[in-house]
């Protein structure tokens, strides 16, 4: 009952090298779902090792497992709940960058959900924190804005 | 230049800055509570101006409401209309008006929050599945059939006669619950030939707990709930049952409209579908693409805890400042003198002092009375 599979054209691998230096192998249909890599190869070839400058070799695995699923049309939600379960709220924040640089639409979007969901219910603080914006309102500022917008610092979860 | 975490980027290029402001809109606009967003645009002054210069808690408002977005033009705050701002030139009462906008679009969004569209939190398990996880009964929780890339349904497995129930369990957003209707979406599968619609005859509504409550609950977590659990209607007690209602052999968002709002109480939802009219080879299949409960969750100073293997629950109520009151209520087929029972069993000694203090007041207060008119 299960749609056909999307088959992919080549079984060729482009090989994708970290800031760090480590190299991973990937699929190019997969690595044609990230419109920098693509846009690389368009310019380098796609016998050389592509680097990547700004992606190292603790998030560049986890990218490639959400594109390897991705080409064979085998992203559900259960998958996506597990693929971000164990992550802390730095390392979506490394993938999330990542996916920007990389221009990776899909995991873009799906990690932007995520980290919203992150923020749910969370404190001020905390927002701050996790993106290390300084809080540069007065005193005066911040505590006319509190009053103002009472209602909206109520039901705030714990910061961890 | 050099990218590194979040964290370590220099405040000169904070998150928002650096991303540059579509992509910002983008994870902001994620943010679906209003109360979320403000506390957002607290975060600092340049978040502030962000939030309030793309308008994202009208955004937000007309997301929760589309049905009105084509239709209102403007908002009045304090009987003062707020112009749109693209007429205005003076750039200092642009940001002044774009301030009441979204201060009046935040307000309303947060009063109106607490009546959402589906009252859904979780899908629990179905009763049987097709093909897991592709058909599961998660994907009913995505509206429509299908998402970017895939359909999005789920179906059960095949029966060879068309008489063979299934039943969807969800978790509802609340243990307490008033539902006024509930909508379903039957499959049609467009990709197959003739483009079959796998709906149901009839349908009906549940809304209950779990009898063994830890057991389903822990299951729940543990992503193992399994059909058995919930094909077997006995595990869970029952305190709405809705009538049966006809379903129509179409693929749109059908509405089943309650009798009257129904106060659910115990934070599961079942949906009971019976009579396949589809077949597919030999078996009978049934197919949901999308299922909706409309009503109020009752979220804040109401609980409800249950007591197994009894099936007594207790009604709480939290306000604010104390949590004294508690009222216990037993299940519907027992004796009404018990329900007197376990009320009285529940006042403490501060209500009987209270109570005779009111009555000493009450007495004072008469004999005052009498005193004056003599």
């Amino acid at each position: 009952m299960a749609q056909e599979a999307s088959s992919s054209t080549s079984s060729k691998t482009i090989s994708l090298k970290t800031g760090d230096g480590e190299i991973f192998e990937i699929e190019a249909s997969a690595a044609k779902q990230m419109k920098t890599v693509q846009r690389l190869i368009d310019d380098l070839g796609d016998d050389i090792t592509i680097p990547l400058h700004n992606v190292f070799s603790k998030e560049l695995p986890k990218i490639i497992e959400y594109y390897k699923k991705d080409i064979t049309g085998e992203i559900t939600k259960d998958f996506e709940a597990e693929f971000v379960k164990d992550l802390n709220d730095d390392e979506v924040k490394v993938l999330f960058l990542a996916a920007n640089y990389l221009d990776a639409n899909k995991l873009f979007e799906f990690l932007s959900q995520n980290i919203a969901d992150r923020l749910e219910s969370k404190s001020v603080e905390y927002v701050r924190k996790y993106f290390g914006v300084e809080n540069d309102f007065t005193p005066e500022e911040e505590s006319k804005l509190r009053e103002e917008r009472a209602w909206s610092f109520r039901g705030i979860k714990e910061d961890e | 230049m050099i990218f590194g975490k979040i964290s370590e980027v220099k405040t000169k290029m904070d998150f928002i800055q650096w991303l540059g402001p579509d992509m910002s809109i983008k994870v902001l606009s994620y943010l679906d509570h209003p109360c979320d967003l403000v506390r957002v645009s607290s975060v600092s002054r340049s978040w502030n101006r962000f939030v309030i210069e793309n308008g994202l808690c009208k955004q937000l408002f007309f997301e929760m409401f589309p049905e009105i977005s084509d239709v209102v033009d403007s908002v009045e705050v304090d009987n003062m209309m707020i112009e749109p701002v693209t007429n205005m030139l003076d750039n200092c009462a642009n940001w002044e008006c774009l301030k009441r906008e979204h201060k009046a679009y935040a307000v309303m969004a947060f009063k109106l929050k607490p009546y959402v569209k589906n009252c859904i939190s979780k899908a629990i398990a179905a009763s049987s599945t097709n093909n897991y996880p592709e058909e599961s009964i998660v994907n009913t929780l995505e509206p429509g059939d299908r998402t970017e890339n895939r359909a999005s349904y789920w179906l059960s497995e095949g029966q060879s006669s068309p008489g063979v129930p299934e039943s969807l369990v969800y978790k509802l957003c609340s243990k307490i619950c008033l539902i006024t209707k509930i909508r379903v979406q039957p499959f049609q599968a467009y990709f197959q030939d003739g483009s079959p619609i796998y709906s149901a005859y009839t349908i009906r509504f549940r809304i209950g707990h779990p009898r063994h409550h830890i057991k389903l609950e822990s299951a729940i977590a543990h992503g193992i709930a399994t059909s058995n659990m919930v094909g077997d209607t006995t595990q869970f007690v029952w305190t709405y049952t809705s009538p049966y209602y006809q379903m129509l052999q179409e693929n749109q968002l059908q509405e089943f409209t309650l009798p009257e709002p129904a106060l659910g109480i115990g934070g599961v939802l079942l949906v009971e579908l019976r009579g396949r009219v589809q077949q597919q080879g030999l078996y009978y299949y049934i197919g949901i693409s999308h299922v909706q409960v409309v009503g109020l969750p009752i979220l804040q100073a109401f609980d409800v805890k249950t007591y197994q293997p009894s099936g007594k629950y207790t009604l709480k109520y939290c306000p604010p400042d104390n949590c004294i009151y508690s009222a216990s209520s037993s299940r519907s087929d027992s004796n009404n003198h018990s329900r007197l029972w376990s009320l009285t069993s529940s006042i403490t000694k501060l209500d009987v002092i209270l109570f005779m203090m009111h009555c000493l007041v009450l007495v004072l207060g008469i004999l005052l009375l009498m005193t004056k008119k003599l």
